[in-house]
């Protein structure tokens, strides 16, 4: 059941993102990457993360509604071009799902790859699980561990998001 | 720029660096690179001309493109190692993305293109950070990584560099993409010599930052970003013409100047490799690199171009930009050949 849904969402992410690299149009764009972005936090979800996939979801996606509120107000159109009304777009979109489609065929056919790099059987990207506690999920433990003794990393953390704000502060405020 | 955000954006940048450096876990080392990236936007984009934004993007793109394979990479190599000490990455897809990465932060050959378009997008000073501080990262990984690196994806990336740093630059008028050029030349003499000896790439990296900066630092004192400007140097700044001539024969690697230094250890050290044409490529190519330097000498010191000149007393006035560090640069970036046994404090 897990695998199938792994498999739907996967399918999904690899769409979305074809989609957003054809975009005809900067609102679908923004939807696009709304909708990859949603179905990569339920990937992560699906393996476990589920802090992880939560705190992605609240602060990507709050983000990209803010990004998406603002390319909608700045590129208000009538009617916004969609993949089907340019040919050029529309063979991109389908283009990149074949490739896709093909390169899925590839792996699976005879499990091994040797494009540039000898990929092996699909076990190559099985993570190995490095254990842990079993009272505690991991991504507990990291938390608790960067709060603790991974002081300077949250320093280091926090002021680049301040730097991130002086930076986008200073690129946007123009002469 | 204010005063205040301009230190808070210069200690990003360079602790972006410092982090890199002295950090031996990947993740940190990740963080640092992104932290320099974006901290170094506003110092490109100081002019706020469109050719400054659009140099910006172009850098902001390449360099975001490049951290993310690095992660990739690093994911990779976690998922096979289980651990996230920078050493020897034993998967070989690891090692190919991490370096490719690298490669693209560097502007290395199939990832070039990027960097004589920033360079002549930004100002002088911008550019002297972009093509002297801000290598210092991505080769201080490439050389932590240099025993994983593979010889058979580097060295083709190596040639690649150096025949495209000498090709690029040689019809070339603006002073900003010449030294583009030339970085990307320089950086595959790196490149090819880190798999066999990677001291001779700090080496090089060294005498190639003093060069460079000390080149850049001319350029700023005479304001000049184009050629036929450098052609008037005669008139406003008579002492600087000779500068430049040995400045860009350093650069261009002739023998009795520092330049020569890292072409010729290198050339020997792949000759001990038991490697014939090789060397004798890059030595060719490197030629193509020295008739562009040579062209530049030749503009700036031995000929007066036929163009209008209104003001012949320029040369009386005393020059307001003072460059303090600019004497000794000059001197080591010419005069350090004498010194090369020194080369094994490198070590």
């Amino acid at each position: 059941m897990m695998t199938y849904i792994v498999f739907i969402l996967s399918v999904i992410f690899v769409v979305s993102f074809v989609g957003f690299s054809s975009k005809p149009s900067p609102i679908y764009g923004g939807l696009v990457l709304i909708v990859g972005g949603a179905v990569g936090c339920g990937i992560v979800l699906s393996f476990g993360g589920s802090f992880l996939g939560l705190m992605v979801f609240l602060i990507y996606l709050g983000g990209m509604l803010v990004v998406f509120g603002y390319t909608t107000a700045m590129a208000t159109e009538q009617y916004p071009e969609v993949w089907i009304s340019n040919k050029a777009v529309l063979g991109a979109f389908v283009m990149g799902l074949l490739s896709e489609l093909l390169l899925a065929c590839y792996i699976l056919k005879d499990d091994e790859v040797d494009l540039v790099f000898e990929f092996n059987g699909m076990g190559d990207w099985v993570i190995y699980d490095t254990g842990d506690s079993g009272f505690f999920s991991e991504e507990a433990m990291g938390i608790a561990a960067l709060y603790s003794y991974g002081t300077w990393l949250v320093i280091v953390t926090g002021w680049s998001l301040l730097t991130g704000v002086l930076v986008i502060m200073e690129v946007t405020r123009g002469n | 720029m204010k005063p205040y955000i301009l230190v808070i954006i210069m200690t990003t940048v360079m602790s972006g660096t410092m982090i890199v450096l002295t950090s031996s876990h990947w993740l940190l080392t990740w963080i640092g690179f992104e932290m320099n990236m974006l901290a170094i936007i506003p110092i490109l984009m100081k002019n706020y001309n469109p050719r400054a934004m659009e140099a910006s993007t172009k850098y902001f793109l390449t360099q975001a493109t490049a951290s993310m394979l690095l992660m990739m990479g690093i994911i990779i190599n976690l998922m096979f190692s289980g651990q996230w000490t920078i050493s020897k990455i034993p998967n070989p897809i690891a090692s190919g993305l991490i370096t490719i990465a690298l490669a693209m932060k560097l502007g290395m050959a199939p990832f070039h293109f990027w960097v004589p378009e920033v360079t002549q997008g930004i100002s002088l000073p911008s550019g002297m950070i972009l093509l002297t501080w801000q290598k210092i990262a991505p080769l201080s990984v490439l050389y932590q990584i240099s025993p994983s690196i593979n010889p058979k994806l580097m060295i083709p990336m190596a040639i690649a560099s150096v025949l495209v740093g000498g090709w690029g630059g040689l019809n070339q008028t603006q002073l900003r993409k010449i030294l583009a050029y030339s970085s990307i030349a320089h950086m595959g003499w790196m490149a090819v010599i880190l798999a066999y000896n990677p001291t001779l790439m700090l080496l090089n990296f060294t005498i190639y930052i003093m060069m460079t900066l000390s080149t850049f630092m001319l350029f700023i004192h005479n304001s000049s970003t184009t050629m036929s400007s450098l052609s008037q140097t005669w008139n406003k700044l008579p002492l600087v013409t000779s500068l430049i001539l040995m400045l860009m024969l350093s650069l261009g690697g002739l023998p009795p100047l520092s330049g020569f230094t890292p072409k010729w250890m290198i050339i020997q050290e792949l000759t001990k490799n038991d490697m014939i044409i090789l060397p004798t490529f890059m030595a060719i190519t490197a030629l193509l690199n020295l008739y562009f330097y040579m062209r530049l000498s030749y503009t700036t010191t031995l000929t007066m171009f036929p163009s209008a000149n209104n003001m012949k007393m320029k040369w009386q006035f005393e020059s307001t930009k003072k460059i303090i560090l600019l004497p000794p640069l000059i001197i080591t970036s010419t005069m350090l050949l004498p010194m090369t046994p020194m080369m094994s404090i490198l070590e």
